[in-house]
């Protein structure tokens, strides 16, 4: 084999993977992570609320339920996806569980937070250890996760939800707005 | 083929030289289980920084993740399994080393691919230098020669 038609050669073997390379690559946002909890079922977490009572994710099970996990000082990002989340428990009450986690906060400072922008009455889960936010392998609030009624995670949101997002999300389970 | 000895044992040599680095680029295997913990919280991405790792961020995410890296091993896993029990939640993102063998062997195997295709070159053009030029035709046609630009000086 002549070195001469292995120059041809040599131009789709280093053009296509490169450029492949980089027509994906460039294209991804390197602040979004997939998600290796999504089809998956969500991992068993409990924890004191608010409230001082016990909560434990099998109450979730019957019906599709939004994890949210926020913190009081995750400012403007959780107070702008606030009435988001107020609206959505409200739009679909009995049907929709919502639960929130709460992010290297204090109980103080997040009951400070509810009765500044409101308390939607769901349960507020104090992450003392931080072990509920790795087990849901989280990077930083807000973030949130859609469960189906089975109790699968089908599809996790990073960042501030809007009003149309979580139309959507909430669809995708089969609430319809 | 004397003349291929060269590039051949510069290959080998090269490929020698590219599994030492790989083996020594990656970490050793420590021997206490504090050593062990200190060793996987530097493989790992801190989830709420900026490229650290967790060993070295101050986070309470990443006291967290330490803690728990403390945890599984006084529990009895082994390293692999710690590091697997992250990447079941954070995925591979969470690892600051790639975990794909590829990845440690494409460079020294793409470097490699690239000497020996240099090296051939250099060899081939060596070649084609030292073909001894040919004489140009016989007497009779070297004398046509001198009398046709004789006759086209005069």
């Amino acid at each position: 084999m002549s070195l001469r038609s292995l120059r041809w050669l040599a131009v789709p073997i280093l053009i296509v993977p490169l450029g492949w390379l980089l027509f994906t690559g460039l294209g991804n946002d390197p602040r979004t992570i997939p998600s290796p909890l999504v089809g998956k079922p969500l991992p068993a977490f409990s924890g004191t609320t608010l409230d001082g009572t016990t909560f434990s994710s099998a109450e979730l099970a019957g019906r599709p339920a939004v994890v949210n996990v926020w913190a009081s000082w995750c400012i403007p990002a959780c107070v702008d996806e606030h009435p988001v989340l107020l609206a959505a428990a409200a739009d679909h009450a009995g049907q929709l569980a919502v639960v929130g986690i709460l992010y290297q906060d204090t109980a103080d400072d997040a009951r400070g937070f509810l009765a500044r922008y409101g308390d939607g009455g769901w349960p507020n889960v104090l992450d003392a250890s931080g072990r509920i936010a790795i087990d849901l392998g989280v990077t930083g609030p807000p973030e949130t996760f859609f469960v189906d009624g089975t109790g699968i995670v089908r599809a996790r949101h990073v960042g501030p939800l809007t009003a149309e997002e979580m139309a959507e999300q909430l669809a995708a389970l089969g609430l319809a707005p | 083929m004397r003349r291929m000895a060269l590039p051949v044992a510069a290959a080998a040599l090269l490929a020698l030289a590219g599994l030492v680095a790989v083996e020594w680029l990656r970490p050793a295997a420590p021997a206490t289980r504090a050593e062990q913990a200190r060793q996987i919280a530097a493989e790992l991405r801190c989830p709420d920084c900026q490229s650290l790792s967790v060993a070295e961020s101050q986070t309470a995410a990443a006291a967290a993740i330490r803690t728990q890296i403390v945890e599984l091993l006084a529990a009895g896993r082994t390293p692999d399994e710690v590091r697997a029990h992250f990447v079941a939640r954070y995925g591979e993102w969470i690892l600051l080393a790639p975990a794909a063998p590829i990845a440690w062997w494409l460079p020294v195997v793409a470097l490699l691919a690239g000497i020996s295709l240099l090296a051939a070159w250099l060899w081939r053009g060596r070649r084609r230098a030292s073909v001894a030029v040919p004489e140009p035709g016989d007497a009779a046609s070297r004398a046509r020669v001198r009398d046709e630009v004789e006759r086209l000086d005069a």
